[in-house]
């Protein structure tokens, strides 16, 4: 084979060109995978960014809405609307006790459930002691 | 024959020569593209793709000291129309059913907006009316004509749309269709909002942001180096559509958000200052008055309600005069609350002791060699009364001796000890100093006025703070209104502590002052309807004539009742000042009648609230008590 004529070095500038056309086509579609990658990545990314701020907005505008309903004055309404009678706390309605709390519950609770006992509906009881009777 | 390669010679070298011709062009054309006119296209991409893009910081939050939100900020949309994008848009239809369907589907849309808006569909339909703009000829380079007049491109349609707003007009679907409709013409701009969720609440307190973004009075003002916080920007570019294209982002510097600050304002006790000022205005209708609260011990501001007042979300159409904290900017007469500085004074000074004895039914009396006539007192006393009687009997009489016995220099000197005729340095509302003439400029019956509370000017703030050095144990604290300064995140970063300003009497002096005050809310003193049973209120009614027209009116009055509770380890300071308030039936608005009631129900729901313990009777013991302490 001809390897130093001239029609040998135009083949190899051919085949040159054609593999450089080859490489350069590969490498190029590779970068443009490339960019198109970062391209998606990038817009994914800016795509999250506008949902966690969207969602952050959410979560402020709500923030806002709940301190205005829980705020005194809606509170207030609020009782008013739906009749719950509710009143501040005054001292004159409070009774403070000098003794253990957990004591006076217990015999409020305990007078509570045998009230029911001491009512209207009971049979005395009558005992015969030894039998004997009247 | 000579042998042949794949090709002939010629055709050989002519293809090897086009395809090296080929690529000399190509790279030609680059080096042209990419070096020679390389400013030229970059210039032109820059203008059309290139951008700048601003990144506001969101305000920090304003909480009060149960982290309540008193203020917050939260993004709203302006939404505008372009009246030329819809027959644009309807003239690119290609065929005449085409344009009409879209004309039909877009009137549709348009009424559906208004139904979302709350508009009138009438308001809608004229914002898309195509209107002309007068613009100089010089600058008429928007369209083709250069005939002095544009196309308007921009008119507004409704400011305050809030993101649920348009997140249902994003997703606006027509009848029978599938996708959300795109509604020609229709832009927004997305922009930050402060908002305040309590409306009036603390109004005078928090200040505001006006629609500038530039924070106007109170906290919002005095805080807003560390409420702003810093805006970023990032460069981008964006496609023939206007869509960033994220992947050529070249800079970028995020926002940091701006931090949260956090009050001593609780919302519960400011709620009951108000709804308690809401009661005295309703019953009373004076020109202004003032309800102050502060924690005795620390300074620290509970709560501060004004008259009049006004709504934060409604700034925009609030006189100035009802914006003004008249807490710490207007200057009264302090009356008779101020006699506790010449009594504290002569105390502390071993002057006098709780049994000194004063004869009140004097006229006159000598001092510096000339007699000095005294201001009448309501009652007239056959007894000599204790210095105890003097305060809760509020003897204008025996005060001015004490303060003939103080002299004049001394006076003046605990006077400004107590905070009178300075700035408290008060950071919010633009605080006045008072007036408290140097002694060198009294007139002969300077002393006989002065130490009733006549002849001096204070802001109530300093008539709160002054009562406030007897609760404190005989100091002179700072008013402070912000506890804490939180990151973005929520995590403090900085505590502000108690602040002394001066040590003004010895504990005992405050001591023995604090109980001689609790006889002022007795059977005997002036306000005795300041009494809440079981709780040792100290304090000090005041009931000053008004200067009108340069003489004293007996018909203006401000009436005051300043005091703390409880009397042996106070928890709260409580000022009422009522300025020309008006009784019902008439009468005198003596501060015994329009500011003791408001002074009892203020400390009666903060006993709730506060959880204060009453204190305990002679004989049982405090901490019998405190043990005791719950409820049924």
């Amino acid at each position: 084979m001809h390897t130093r004529t001239t029609r040998a070095f135009a083949t190899q500038i051919v085949l040159g060109s054609l593999v450089a056309l080859g490489a350069g086509g590969g490498l190029g579609f590779a970068i443009v995978d490339l960019r198109h990658d970062i391209s998606v990545s990038a817009n994914t990314a800016r795509v999250l960014d506008q949902r966690i701020a969207e969602t952050e907005r959410r979560v402020a505008e709500i923030g806002g809405l709940v301190a205005t309903g829980q705020s005194p004055e809606a509170l207030e309404q609020r009782n008013q609307t739906l009749a719950l009678g509710l009143v501040p706390p005054a001292e004159g309605r409070v009774v403070r006790v000098g003794v253990s709390v957990t004591d006076r519950l217990a015999a409020n609770r305990k007078a509570e459930i045998f009230a029911a006992e001491t009512g209207q509906n009971l049979v005395p009881v009558r005992f015969n002691l030894g039998g004997a009777s009247r | 024959m000579t042998a042949r390669g794949f090709a002939h010679n010629l055709r050989l070298h002519l293809l090897a020569g086009a395809v090296v011709a080929s690529f000399a062009v190509v790279a030609a054309r680059l080096v042209e593209l990419h070096v020679l006119d390389r400013e030229h296209y970059l210039s032109q991409i820059q203008d059309a793709r290139h951008r700048v893009v601003a990144d506001p910081a969101r305000r920090g939050d304003i909480l009060d000291a149960r982290g309540d939100l008193l203020a917050t900020t939260r993004t709203d949309l302006t939404l505008a129309i372009d009246p030329w994008a819809l027959p644009e848009k309807i003239a690119a239809q290609k065929f005449a059913a085409r344009q009409a369907a879209f004309e039909t589907e877009q009137r549709a849309a348009r009424a559906a907006l208004a139904d979302l808006l709350g508009l009138p569909a009438a308001t809608v339909e004229a914002a898309y009316a195509p209107a002309w703009k007068d613009v100089p000829v010089t600058e008429d380079n928007a369209d083709d004509a250069a005939d002095g007049r544009v196309r308007m491109r921009y008119v507004k349609l409704l400011e305050g749309v809030t993101e649920e707003q348009f997140a249902r007009i994003q997703a606006l679907r027509l009848p029978g269709k599938k996708d959300p409709v795109r509604i020609a013409g229709l832009t927004h701009e997305r922009r930050f909002r402060r908002i305040y969720p309590h409306g009036e609440l603390a109004a005078h307190v928090l200040g505001y942001v006006n629609k500038e973004d530039v924070p106007s009075g109170g906290v919002e003002a005095f805080a807003d180096p560390y409420l702003k916080g810093l805006a970023g920007w990032r460069e981008i570019e964006r496609d023939g559509k206007r869509v960033e294209l994220a992947q050529f982002r070249q800079r970028e510097v995020p926002a940091a958000d701006g931090w949260g600050v956090v009050l001593s304002i609780d919302c519960a006790v400011q709620h009951i200052a108000e709804q308690e000022m809401s009661a005295l205005v309703a019953k009373f209708d004076p020109a202004k008055a003032t309800i102050i609260v502060s924690d005795a011990r620390t300074g620290f501001l509970l709560a501060l309600a004004n008259h009049p007042t006004f709504d934060l979300n409604k700034f925009g159409t609030t006189p100035l005069e009802k914006q003004r904290n008249i807490a710490a900017a207007d200057l009264i007469e302090p009356g008779s609350t101020f006699k506790i500085v010449p009594l504290a004074a002569a105390l502390n000074e071993g002057l006098v002791t709780p049994a000194s004895k004063f004869d009140c039914s004097l006229e006159s009396m000598v001092y510096n060699g000339k007699p000095r006539r005294f201001m009448r007192d309501d009652h007239r006393y056959d007894h000599p009364l204790s210095l105890g009687e003097v305060i809760s009997r509020s003897s204008n009489i025996g005060t001015a001796q004490i303060g003939m016995m103080l002299g004049d220099r001394r006076l003046y000197d605990y006077a400004r000890s107590f905070g009178y005729g300075e700035r408290s340095g008060f950071p919010l509302g633009r605080e006045e100093p008072g007036l408290l003439a140097d002694p060198a400029r009294w007139s002969g019956i300077d002393i006989t006025r002065i130490p009733a509370g006549y002849s001096i000017a204070a802001t109530p703030l300093q008539i709160h703070y002054g009562m406030g050095v007897i609760a404190s144990g005989g100091h002179l604290l700072r008013p402070q209104v912000i506890r804490q300064v939180l990151d973005a995140s929520g995590e403090p970063i900085y505590s502000f502590r108690p602040a002394v300003r001066r040590t003004v009497l010895a504990p005992a002096t405050a001591e023995a002052m604090a109980r001689m005050l609790q006889k002022v809310a007795s059977p005997d003193g002036t306000a005795k309807v300041a009494a809440l049973p079981g709780f040792e209120i100290a304090g000090k009614t005041g009931t000053a004539q008004k200067l009108i027209d340069g003489r004293y009116s007996e018909r203006h009055h401000v009436g005051s009742f300043v005091g703390f509770f409880p009397a042996s380890r106070p928890r709260v300071v409580i000022s009422v000042i009522v300025d020309d308030g008006h009784p019902p039936g008439g009468g005198t608005a003596y501060g015994s009648v329009v500011a003791a009631p408001s002074f009892r129900r203020v400390a009666e729901q903060l006993v709730q609230y506060l959880d204060i313990k009453p204190v305990a009777a002679p004989g049982a013991t405090l901490a019998a008590l405190a043990a005791e302490g719950g409820r049924r």
